[in-house]
């Protein structure tokens, strides 16, 4: 039967929030019924931040908070242990009247909640961070409940992070198991499963390796014990020339074993090799389709060169173990096998010599192993140091040269240099120490299997032949100990390449497109922001309460100092985030019940941030209209007032841009982007901060462009540079993510508020620098 | 410009002195402070050098996190007001001392440590040593999955097994 998805409600709390029976009881105890719990939360520090259990709830009349110290119960049987005994230490019921608010603070490395009444913090209890998103949402739901007199959270459409799907312990909110449960057996299963699709290729390759080895196995049968004992032998008393004979058919057998051999281990090197890049490429493009399908929150998260990692190095890793350390394995293990078989069909009484020596020299492998992956890890470490330091040298020469810190770069240099090469002559050492001992170890069992092994050819116990071919099996049996010593290490690696491969796979993305979601052709631009309430981590609000309304074809311009929440506002017409709280609509839907396709292709961004993808300047002017004819494309570059430019590059419309393509200037760059989103030719326009950057021409030249582009429809403009808003039929001012202050440019100046203040500063500011605002002086000055 | 003609006055640095700011702590166990004059109900602290200086150039501001000034040296002030200012940073920057390391154990890429913070047992996961564990003069920070911080006082005094698996991220 199909498990059934545990749909949570949006109104409880999360599971690891749920008191358990045992805890109910004791809570029960001591005289506090939390059966009736409106929410609850569960914490471990109290007010002081020391730890121990805490338990929050509240319920129409009360917020009760108790503190506790539990002591895990003993283990019962193997799976099970008795109820943990909870011992109550301290309680606190304030009544509802007496908290007006609770907040989620965050700290360095704790939170706390405290508790409000007429904004005055009347108490507050610790928490470690891996619960802040649970704190905060308790902090939510009682502030709910104190505005509405019910418990209405929006919906959590996260999964819930860091807890094992396993055992609900926690673990990292990119992982999906705990310590416990995180096994490579399963991560080993899935990684096969990418061969599905090549069960009789992998079969072949299988059969192959098997008799390969089998057929090497043999070769001392013939090139040693038959050799010495019926050809070479003079025992037999036969002719030269049958000798000869005899010789010559045991070389053409052993050639032709041998080009058995080298045929086996072609063919199988082709099989193999039509097999491996298709299995590769499929976990590369699995990778990238779930890159695609994430949302920016998770790039914002990560960083580029790991998920770069993930796709090329850790694809590459999980390639090399399978093309080496597989096929390594079940060559080895088979060789193994055989050797040891053949070893005791030959003499039984040596093979348990043998047999009982072998595990220590293999003991002795596998600990030298550990102790050199240790080494080896620690020189990897100094030697990525020593690597990064060398990059930051470079990338940072021109700051080094202008500092003159040449020489302390020196020292720096000299002090990481000297700890790698400690290391290195460590590994030397240890390896120049261990591998004579192992080597001596083998030489031992060598000398003795050929000192038992003389006395039982004197005996007549054995051949010679039969010897000589036993001292040569010995040694084929070091090859596969020493690889199956340190295979291990590189299963390791290769695990946790497949694991960060997985980790995307199984990454859910936060924006998601309902599956009734409606599709809007023709759109006015009416964007209506409701209650908006954001935070890109718990306990940080960066939007709170956010009311506007933007009429069609209008001109917003939202201004506010750095860290505002301006862009922030953007990303969330654009749907880049959701909400926390409240709405955004456009055309009177809210935009999580639109189609993606539909409210992207409505609304066009010119950011300060612009990215030219690697292609030509044509490719990318025509990126969201990828047929877009030559003419449109020109007649955008024109509109962006980009076309003069473009024309000087080398190549033209055909110059390659982007990433090691031609070099253009930031505000080159810009109009580029412009003639983008005018081709694009959507309803809603966000210029986030799009001049910025620029000097006072280019700004010029790009304004043009961006006027040419505002025509017809609902432009929000982000500035810094106030003067540039002046066309806006509206504009909002924003602080600390709250909108301060709302109207038309001429409103906000007589109303003499915080726009009126930064217009001034920045006018006074420009007539400082003698640079005349065509606008604002006099406009001040009146005022004045 | 040589740094000897940077002036606090030149930078408008507002440094806070012992005779014109005191500290307090509300009944409910928050810190507030008269400063040049004005009362602030809560101030929060902030440390600018979290792991070099702790006790230096701490950041004074009110509720709203606006800068009321900084603190050069907190061992200018009394022995009464340093200990109100200690509890605060002590509770800001809550960093559990680890007495003991029972195992670190590596696997998946994640490290897992098991240790002791006076008698408690506490588990954690770090991921990527080198970037999240820090050595300051005798102390090592390690800064676990979740943004918790733990810190190791006595290295010397950690199993030598523990202290191996450390001893490649401390510089």
């Amino acid at each position: 039967m199909p498990k059934q998805k545990n749909k949570k409600q949006n109104n409880t709390p999360d599971r690891k929030d749920r008191f358990s029976e045992a805890e109910l009881s004791a809570l029960m105890k001591a005289e506090f019924d939390a059966s009736g719990a409106l929410f609850s939360c569960k914490g471990d520090m109290d007010d002081r931040c020391n730890y121990c259990d805490s338990f929050l709830w509240f319920d129409k009349q009360h917020l009760f908070v108790v503190l506790a110290e539990t002591q895990i119960g003993p283990v019962k049987s193997r799976k099970k242990r008795l109820e943990p005994k909870i011992e109550i230490t301290e309680t606190k019921t304030f009544p509802m009247e007496q908290v007006d608010k609770i907040s989620c603070e965050r700290y360095v490395s704790t939170g706390r909640l405290v508790f409000e009444k007429e904004g005055t913090p009347i108490y507050a209890i610790g928490f470690s961070m891996r619960l802040i998103e649970h704190f905060d949402r308790f902090a939510r739901a009682f502030n709910s409940f104190k505005k509405t007199g019910v418990v209405d959270l929006p919906p959590e459409n996260k999964k819930e992070k860091g807890v094992c799907k396993k055992c609900g312990a926690p673990c990292d909110p990119e992982k999906s198991y705990c310590k416990k449960h995180d096994r490579k057996t399963a991560t080993a299963v899935r990684l096969f499963s990418f061969f599905g699709g090549y069960i009789p290729q992998v079969a072949v390759v299988l059969l192959i390796m098997v008799a390969d080895s089998l057929v090497t196995v043999f070769v001392p049968q013939l090139s040693t014990r038959q050799l010495f004992d019926n050809v070479l032998s003079t025992e037999n008393g036969a002719p030269a020339a049958e000798m000869f004979k005899a010789l010559g058919v045991l070389v053409l057998s052993i050639f032709g074993i041998r080009l058995l051999n080298a045929f086996l281990s072609s063919f199988r090197q082709y099989i193999q090799g039509s097999i491996m890049p298709s299995v590769i490429y499929d976990i590369k493009v699995k990778i990238f389709k779930a890159m695609q399908r994430l949302s920016v929150g998770f790039y914002v998260s990560n960083q580029t060169g790991s998920l770069m990692n993930r796709v090329m190095r850790d694809a590459n890793n999980i390639y090399w173990f399978f093309v080496d350390g597989v096929t390594g394995i079940l060559i080895n293990v088979a060789t193994l096998i055989g050797v040891l078989t053949i070893m005791f069909i030959m003499s039984p009484k040596l093979s348990l010599i043998v047999l009982l020596l072998t595990p220590v020299i293999y003991a002795m492998l596998f600990f030298s192993e550990k102790l050199f992956r240790a080494l080896h890890h620690k020189s990897w470490v100094y030697h990525s140091r020593v690597s990064s330091m060398v990059s930051d040298n470079i990338a940072g020469q021109r700051d080094i040269k202008a500092f003159a810190k040449e020489d302390d770069e020196y020292v720096r240099f000299e002090k990481v240099s000297g700890s790698f090469r400690k290391a290195e002559l460590k590994l030397a050492l240890t390896e120049a120490t261990v591998f004579p001992i192992a080597e001596i170890a083998v030489l031992i069992l060598s000398a003795f299997v050929l000192g038992m092994g003389g006395t039982m050819v004197a005996k007549n116990e054995i051949t010679t032949g039969t010897l000589l071919s036993y001292m040569v099996y010995l040694t084929m049996l070091r090859e596969p100990f020493d690889f199956l010593s340190w295979v291990s290490n590189w299963w390791s690696r290769c695990a946790d390449s497949a694991q960060r491969v997985f980790e995307i796979v199984d990454s859910d993305a936060e924006i998601t497109e309902k599956e009734d979601a409606v599709a809007l052709d023709q759109i006015s631009g009416e964007i209506e922001i409701t209650d908006l309430d954001f935070e890109y981590e718990p306990a940080r609000p960066i939007i709170k309460e956010f009311n506007l309304k933007i009429g069609a074809g209008q001109m917003l311009g939202i201004v506010g100092r750095t860290g505002a929440g301006k862009s922030t506002i953007a990303n969330l017409i654009a749907r880049l985030y959701d909400p926390k709280k409240g709405s955004i609509k456009l055309d009177g839907v809210d935009i999580r019940d639109l189609k993606f396709e539909s409210l992207r292709k409505n609304i066009g961004i010119v950011s300060q941030d612009i990215y030219l993808f690697i292609g030509t300047v044509a490719d990318n002017i025509r990126y969201a209209k990828p047929d877009a004819s030559m003419d449109e494309v020109i007649a955008a570059a024109k509109a962006a007032h980009a076309h003069d430019f473009i024309m000087k590059l080398p190549d033209a419309y055909e110059t390659r841009v982007g990433s090691g393509g031609q070099k253009l200037s930031g505000g080159e760059k810009q109009r580029i982007s412009i003639a983008r989103t005018i081709i694009q030719n959507p309803k809603i326009l966000i210029l986030d901060e799009a001049t910025a950057a620029m000097d006072t021409e280019t700004e010029r030249n790009i304004q043009n462009s961006i006027s040419a582009l505002k025509s017809g429809r609902t432009t929000i403009a982000i500035a810094h540079r106030l003067s540039t808003l002046r066309d806006a039929d509206y504009l909002a001012v924003i602080d600390g993510g709250t909108l301060v202050e709302y109207g038309t440019f001429d409103t906000l100046i007589r109303q003499k508020g915080e726009f009126y203040k930064q217009f001034k500063l920045q006018s006074e500011a420009l007539k400082a620098a003698g640079i005349l605002d065509d606008s604002a002086p006099q406009d001040i000055e009146e005022e004045e | 410009m040589a740094t000897d003609t940077i002036s606090p006055e030149t930078l408008k640095t507002e440094y806070l002195r012992p005779d014109e700011c005191v500290f307090y702590v509300s009944n409910a166990g928050f810190i507030g402070a008269e400063i040049k004059g004005v009362r602030y109900d809560r101030v929060l602290l902030k440390r600018a050098l979290p792991f070099g200086a702790p006790e230096d150039y701490v950041c004074v501001s009110d509720i709203e996190k606006n800068e009321i000034g900084i603190i050069e040296h907190v061992s200018d002030f009394s022995e009464e007001q340093q200990t109100l200012i200690h509890k605060e940073l002590t509770l800001r920057y809550f960093t559990p001392v680890i007495s003991d390391i029972i195992s670190i154990k590596e696997k998946m890429g994640h490290f897992y440590f098991d240790v002791k913070i006076g008698d408690v047992q506490k588990s954690f996961t770090v991921k990527d040593l080198s970037k999240n564990v820090r050595m300051h003069g005798e102390n090592i920070d390690i800064i676990d999955i979740d943004g918790n911080r733990y810190r190791i006082e006595d290295l010397s005094a950690i199993a030598t097994r523990a202290r191996r698996k450390l001893e490649p991220y401390l510089y």
